[in-house]
């Protein structure tokens, strides 16, 4: 059938596409010109400033504290979270009673969003009424003097756990649903051969995760780079930076300390590095490895 | 292996609702109370904290605005965002693809990283401090997620039903508002559960974009309330404000909590 719907196309699609390129795309293109200014807010004097932000980027350590800790996060409450949710998607294959409690609860912290999980694991590790410490002394393990958020070496692994339970349901899904996928001839012909359970893990269900594990990864790669509530309601990025990540230090420079022309040389470096590292990531996970063999 | 099992299942549910069920039970406290005995049941009982929270505490004007702003971005975001998927999904024509990549792109990048020239614009434009201001803000850091989602349902329609309906003299509008939307129904309830959600949560944009008070949507309500509690100790109130957060989203996750699964892994298991 011919259809020359031209004038269609054009009023269907232009309200969305004004307003993403009025409001997303040129506010980019504006920061990366920006970032070529020195420019405090609270000043009108707007100087043309080369690279010179740029430089500055490179050589500030807080650019390179914060730069870590988002890395920090990525891989090490990574690992963890991945761990926890492939053995609470592999224990809720058997559908009995806890698994089904679990099952409906899982999502929920998800839901409650991350400024209630900041603020709620911001009180549990109260030095005065926070379960956390309670426990920890109950244990005697001691405590620390000015509690976990402004203990230099307790901050981070806290807002880490804040970050864990905020996102583990989504992955024990991703992962509950992937396992499903794996045919149940597979499992029945491994268990038939007598082959033990970790061997059936590694040599089965792992590489068949394959999509799943691609989708995980960058997926948690770009919401540990979106990080900014759980953080900046937790502790502010500190103590002493120490738990700074990206878009804290983002928010602070900009619009705490109104430095627009380096705050936005940050932006688009942290935009250059998401994009170049999720990338990398689709690249090295490109292939699918149950292929090769077939 | 089977008790092992067993006990690590209670234990995942114990730390998921223990911490929500520690504020639910601080809320009810007088604020010594949640310091001195932090596990203990309320005595005496306090429901006022809730009133506290709420009309002193601008919990009740920050709900409201969130109500509003979550609402009226739906209203707009799922119509412009259905035809711009709608479009991009079933016609053929010069700069399709770089369209669409060009909307999924925003899915890639923190929308945050725009903070600086997000707000001088809209300061230009007068629209800081405006619910309507975020709420077009809104809709346009939106409609990735909702185009990618929605190109996907569109997609899935058979080609025959729109040659029958054009057959018949149906306009290409009359196609799309009459037939196509309500096929791709199921598509636009999953945007609109998904959205509301982010929306009724978004912090950071409206951090950036409300400075007053007044203007304030729940979540900067809150976090607001937990310096400003944190000085004068009022932690009951507190606690209550927070329930007060979590409860329209705990509500709404009971009904669609199979659904939200579902409709996560439509979009992530394709890989």
């Amino acid at each position: 059938m011919q259809r020359r719907p031209g004038w269609f196309i054009a009023g269907f699609l232009a309200p969305a596409l004004l307003l993403y390129v009025g409001l997303v795309l040129f506010p980019l293109q504006q920061a990366v010109q920006i970032s070529f200014f020195q420019w405090r807010g609270t000043s009108s004097v707007v100087k043309p400033a080369g690279t010179a932000n740029y430089q500055q980027v490179i050589r500030d350590p807080v650019f390179y504290e914060a730069l870590g800790n988002n890395a920090w996060m990525a891989i090490v409450v990574g690992l963890v979270v991945f761990a926890v949710a492939m053995l609470a998607a592999h224990a809720l294959k058997k559908r009995d009673r806890p698994a089904k409690i679990l099952d409906a609860l899982v999502l929920v912290p998800m839901a409650v969003s991350s400024v209630v999980a900041a603020l709620l694991w911001q009180f549990m590790f109260h030095p005065q009424m926070g379960p956390v410490p309670e426990l920890q002394k109950l244990l005697g393990l001691g405590e620390f003097q000015s509690g976990w958020l402004a203990t230099p070496a307790a901050a981070l692994p806290a807002v880490g756990v804040a970050l864990a339970w905020l996102s583990i349901g989504f992955y024990v899904v991703l992962f509950g649903a992937g396992m499903q996928q794996i045919p149940g001839e597979v499992m029945e012909s491994a268990d038939m051969d007598g082959i033990p359970g970790w061997a059936k893990f590694w040599r089965i269900t792992w590489p068949l995760l394959w999509t799943v594990r691609r989708t995980a990864v960058i997926y948690w790669f770009i919401s540990v780079m979106n990080t900014f509530a759980i953080v900046y309601l937790m502790t502010k990025g500190g103590p002493d930076h120490r738990t700074e990540v990206m878009l804290t230090y983002l928010y602070i420079t900009a619009v705490e300390n109104s430095q627009y022309g380096y705050g936005s040389a940050l932006a688009v470096v942290n935009l250059v590095l998401v994009l170049a590292i999720s990338g990398l990531l689709m690249w090295l996970m490109r292939r699918d490895p149950t292929e090769a063999r077939a | 292996m089977k008790v092992l099992r067993g006990l690590f299942l209670w234990a995942c549910v114990l730390a998921v609702v223990l911490p929500l069920l520690w504020v639910v039970l601080g809320s009810f406290k007088p604020s010594l109370q949640v310091i001195a005995d932090p596990w203990g049941l309320p005595s005496p009982f306090k429901p006022q904290n809730y009133h506290e929270a709420w009309t002193e505490a601008a919990i009740g004007t920050g709900f409201l605005n969130s109500l509003i702003v979550t609402l009226t971005t739906l209203l707009i975001l799922l119509p412009i965002g259905a035809m711009a998927s709608y479009v991009l999904a079933r016609f053929k024509f010069w700069g399709r693809t770089f369209i669409a990549n060009t909307f999924l792109a925003g899915m890639m990048f923190p929308v945050f990283l725009v903070m600086i020239p997000l707000f001088l614009l809209m300061r230009t434009l007068g629209l800081t401090n405006s619910l309507g201001g975020l709420i077009i803000v809104y809709v346009a850091y939106s409609l990735s997620f909702t185009i990618f989602v929605l190109q996907g349902f569109f997609q899935a329609i058979p080609v025959e039903l729109e040659e029958a309906s054009l057959l018949d003299g149906c306009s290409e509008s009359a196609l799309f508002w009459r037939v196509m939307l309500p096929i791709a129904k199921p598509g636009l309830i999953v945007v609109g559960i998904f959205n509301a959600i982010g929306l009724w949560n978004e912090y950071g944009l409206a951090l950036v974009l409300m400075t007053e008070k007044s203007q304030r949507t729940l979540p900067l309500a809150i976090a607001d309330l937990s310096q400003t509690q944190q000085y004068q100790a009022d932690y009951g109130a507190l606690f209550a404000a927070l329930v007060i957060v979590m409860v329209p989203l705990l509500v709404l996750y009971w009904f669609i909590k199979d659904r939200l699964k579902e409709s996560m892994l439509a979009g992530s298991l394709k890989g």
